[in-house]
């Protein structure tokens, strides 16, 4: 046992370094390559708008795309670097249209949060990011997951960067609010929590309009019997925008006397916020639809569905809001009378509806885009309608379409190379270019190679696993700081064994 | 919504269960029937029901059929059942929350798509109404609803048909009698609560009536008196300008401000129920209880109760009688009873209590079967309750305890059609539904 422990730690720290060794090689690229000219070359570009391009190229200057056709027909920057080649199909790199992965703790105790902010807890270290790159995911939005009543404002990012601002796309983007019962609520409890937000802030608002009101009446009748001129009239506001409910004299509060627990809200019934709302059976989202209606955002409400909502697509239709699917592309339901099995393809039913649907990959790490694309054709979708849910829908939804989505001049350089076709299996992601900047190379993705090929990267081999019997248990408990840090001398002549034996072979 | 019943027809439709015939607005339906009961005691024989958009628009001995109605006829035809104690159509997730409140509303739990073949059945059994609650065994239980089990688009026929409460009832484990009656007393002082909100409110609402007149005279007369005070303001400033000292701005004051009940969401709706705009409904089995809170809630007159489950109402007849306190009976067969508070359950209740002049209903124990509504009510009029009393206790008496009695419980021109047509009596368990209708369409035949 005390082997294996001291074993198991020497891989966790090998680990670490192998990581980091990795996220430094990345890093280097990065500041190597910034906002310079850059041109992709391909054997083939999907541009998803319009025709592919055969033996084409893309010229990407200052992060966006600045010419994009046939080889012979554009103009190379003689020094822009040169990536890509014949060998690969050029495509808009996937948007992960709602995810909840790469945080470190997202919000689950608050009901309601709105003033918290997913960049507090976005994880720029972490696999899922990295991992976005090896999948040819380029544009991601983060929000929280669904145990919440309303939760906190959301990110849309890039998977690059050492900090959170580095990764930023757009900050503040949208907000979650949650019809699926809370843990310890039920759908009645939700909806009264849920209710119960905007009621309080339409009570809040009016509070502090009449407390306001009162100080002036007040302060008038002061100064009017004392003789004093009337002091004119300060504490400038604006009056409540929307379309839905309003608070009369709300132009006399300053935005800036409103708490931050309220300010997200009034900003979200004025119209100025993108929500997600999740909902995790078909009765969530008649539901969704009313507080969204009732609170004047449904024009900028996204529902994003489990499987089971299509039986609710018309609700959805009629509202006509855009949804992202977050559950399975098939539902299976035994019917309670026949006892029969019911498939149902998703995505058909959004299709025949006329809804407007991204495919996400439901926060699972071995569905990503490309396999969710893929088995949509499987399924039954076709090729461009599958390919689209994945890259232009999800873009159009989230207000990026001017960014992202396609392969267009103006548009950001996010580009993928894949060594094929990217719906076929036996393909990968070999580069991605985002804004210009090559940031993933399948040459250099260490653990890539240390996955597949078994090849351990220079400095980051585990110790053998077996250290010999200096410690025994008790003493091992005993001086637990020492142990670590004797350990720590140990890996690291471990580290500098290994690199010789390599470099004698 | 319209989806909804779309979907479950379409799940439901293969199997032949439903024979499903679509009626349009304007659509005519004559029910013609050997008895026709309008209310139970008040029959025709025959009698004529004539149906259009949904509603009765005309009853008769003998009424002709209007050209293109559609005529259906069988032995006896009476108005559809009422559950008043169920939670058929709900979520069961939020039925069985215990951590509801009085303002959670049962309507945010109504779920067409859950279990959609549980209402036909209780269609199909002649159940066509029945007030649900979510968070039903809870200590205080949401807002009920009075749910219509086959409406397309709209199936709730009253969204505040009462707030449930459970005094003494096992959730799992038994409650000893001391938290069972301190639970009495703490409804009862919720309602009190509830009262007293209540009036504060009125109260603080004249109070701020006057003050806010007599704000607005002082303003007049200051505004008057403004050019005065202006000039003795500039003579007393140069008065202390010419003796160096300092001037003081005169002291103004005025009443203050009366303030504003702080805003309690479960105050607001306990306020209702303490004034008699919403029933509640208390399901309570053991003497001690319901003895502790008959008296506790003697002085409010103008509450409305209603009693669910009754086990042992037997010892407060009188009381329950007096005050005409509807009381929901669940004459459940052995088998069916699981809690404690049911070990002096009889199945002759519902008989002794209507014997002994107290309301009775009936209703289905809470659970999503509806549908054994009619069986239950046979039991009980096998165990003495009168066939009358048994038919209205599932009819015109949960319509009138649940404010629905102008569109539900009766065939009366005017209300909702919702009407079952029988080859025998309702209440002979062995005849047979010929049809059903639901707000007028055939949803069962």
């Amino acid at each position: 046992m005390n082997s294996n422990m001291k074993t198991q730690r020497g891989i966790q720290r090998s680990r670490n370094t192998f990581f980091f060794a990795a996220l430094i090689a990345l890093g280097a690229t990065l500041s190597a390559q910034t906002d310079g000219k850059i041109v992709v070359e391909a054997g083939r570009i999907i541009t998803l708008a319009g025709e592919d391009i055969e033996n084409g190229v893309i010229v990407i200057d200052n992060g966006r795309i600045t010419a994009i056709g046939p080889a012979g027909e554009i103009e190379k920057p003689w020094d822009a670097p040169v990536v890509g080649g014949p060998a690969f199909t050029a495509f808009p790199g996937f948007i992960e249209a709602h995810t909840s992965s790469g945080m470190d703790r997202p919000n689950e105790n608050f009901e309601v949060a709105p003033f918290l902010d997913i960049r507090d807890s976005i994880d720029p270290v972490s696999y899922y990011f990295e991992d976005c790159l090896r999948w040819g995911i380029t544009t991601i939005n983060v929000q929280q997951g669904a145990g919440c009543v309303i939760g906190a404002r959301g990110m849309v990012v890039r998977p690059v960067g050492m900090t959170v601002e580095e990764m930023m796309v757009r900050p503040k983007y949208g907000l979650k609010i949650s019809a699926i019962p809370k843990r310890g609520k039920s759908r009645s409890t939700q909806m009264q929590s849920l209710r119960y937000a905007f009621d309080d802030l339409r009570r809040y608002l009016e509070g502090l309009v009449e407390k306001e009101r009162d100080e002036r009446g007040q302060a008038r009748r002061e100064a009017l019997f004392q003789g004093r001129d009337v002091e004119g009239e300060k504490n400038k506001g604006r009056a409540m925008g929307g379309t839905a409910w309003k608070v009369d004299g709300l132009e006399i509060i300053p935005r800036g006397a409103i708490d931050e627990k309220h300010e997200p809200l009034l900003d979200l019934v004025e119209g100025r916020y993108m929500i997600f709302f999740h909902c995790g059976s078909p009765i969530d989202v008649p539901h969704a639809i009313e507080i969204a209606e009732t609170n004047g955002f449904l024009e900028r409400t996204v529902l994003v569905l489990d499987e089971d909502c299509w039986k609710a697509a018309d609700a959805i239709a009629k509202a006509g809001v855009p949804v992202i699917l977050d559950g399975g592309l098939v539902d299976q339901r035994r019917d309670p009378l026949t006892g029969e099995e019911r498939e149902t393809f998703v995505p058909e039913v959004f299709e025949e509806k006329g809804i407007t649907y991204a495919i996400s990959s439901e926060n699972w790490n071995d569905r990503s885009l490309w396999y969710q694309a893929a088995l949509a054709t499987g399924l039954g979708l076709s090729r461009d309608k599958a390919l689209a849910a994945v890259t232009r829908t999800p873009a159009e939804i989230l207000g990026l379409s001017d960014d992202v989505g396609t392969l267009e001049v103006g548009k950001f350089g996010n580009v993928c190379l894949f060594t094929g076709d990217p719906l076929s299996v036996t393909t990968w992601v070999d580069k991605v270019v985002i804004e210009g900047r090559p940031v993933y190379d399948r040459a250099d993705d260490v653990r890539n190679r240390h996955l597949l090929e078994g090849v351990t990267p220079q400095g980051t081999a585990p110790p053998v696993a077996d250290e010999g019997d200096e410690h025994d248990g008790d003493h091992e408990e005993e001086h637990q700081d020492e142990d670590e840090d004797h350990h720590e001398d140990k890996d690291e002549e471990h580290g500098e064994e290994h690199q010789d034996e390599e470099k004698e072979g | 919504m319209l989806a909804n019943l779309s979907l479950y027809l379409t799940v439901l439709a293969p199997t032949g269960l439903l024979a499903y015939t679509p009626q349009t607005a304007g659509d005519l339906v004559v029910v013609r029937a050997e008895r026709l009961i309008l209310t139970p005691g008040n029959e025709l024989a025959p009698g004529v029901v004539l149906i259009e958009d949904g509603r009765i628009v005309g009853v008769g001995g003998d009424l002709a059929t209007p050209e293109g109605a559609r005529e259906l006829s069988g032995k006896v035809a009476c108005a559809g059942f009422i559950d008043p104690w169920s939670s058929l159509g709900l979520d069961p997730q939020s039925v069985r929350d215990n951590a509801t409140n009085p303002a959670v509303r049962t309507a945010d739990a109504v779920d067409p798509w859950h279990a959609p073949h549980l209402r036909l059945e209780a269609l199909r059994g002649g159940v066509t109404s029945a007030r649900v609650q979510a968070g039903i065994s809870a200590p205080l239980g949401g807002i009920g609803v009075l749910l219509g089990l086959s409406e397309a688009d709209s199936p709730i026929l009253l969204e505040d048909a009462c707030v449930s409460a459970t005094l003494g009832v096992s959730r799992p484990r038994k409650v000893d009698i001391f938290d069972r009656i301190s639970e009495v007393d703490r409804l009862v002082g919720l309602i009190e609560k509830g009262r007293a909100y209540r009036e504060s409110q009125v109260e603080y609402n004249h109070e701020i009536e006057e003050w806010e007149k007599n704000v607005a005279e002082k303003e007049k007369e200051l505004e008057e008196d403004f050019k005065k005070a202006k000039k003795k303001r500039e003579k007393d400033l140069e008065k202390a300008e010419e003796k160096g000292s300092e001037f003081k701005e005169k002291r103004y004051r005025e009443d203050k401000k009366p303030k504003r009940p702080k805003f309690d969401v479960v105050s607001e709706i306990l306020a209702r129920v303490a004034h008699g705009e919403l029933t509640l409904v208390v399901e309570v089995h053991r003497s001690a209880e319901l003895r502790r809170l008959l008296t506790n809630t003697a002085d409010f007159d103008r509450l409305r109760l209603v009693i669910v489950g009754a086990t042992e109402a037997l010892d407060h007849v009188d009381a329950l009688a007096e005050r005409r306190i509807p009381t929901i009976v669940w004459p459940a067969p052995i088998g069916d009873v699981r809690r404690d508070e049911y070990s002096e359950h009889d199945l002759s209740l519902a008989g002794e209590l209507e014997r002994a002049g107290v309301l009775v209903l009936l209703g289905g124990g809470g659970g999503p079967h509806a549908r054994e509504l009619r069986m239950l009510a046979a039991l009980a009029v096998s165990q003495g309750l009168d066939r009358d009393g048994a038919l209205a206790a599932i009819t015109t008496r949960p319509a009138r305890a649940f404010d629905v009695a102008g569109r539900v419980g009766a065939l009366k021109s005017g209300m909702d059609a919702d009407v079952l047509v029988f080859d025998g009596d309702p209440l002979d368990t062995t005849s047979k539904l010929l049809y059903c209708l639901s707000k007028g369409e055939v949803v069962v035949e």
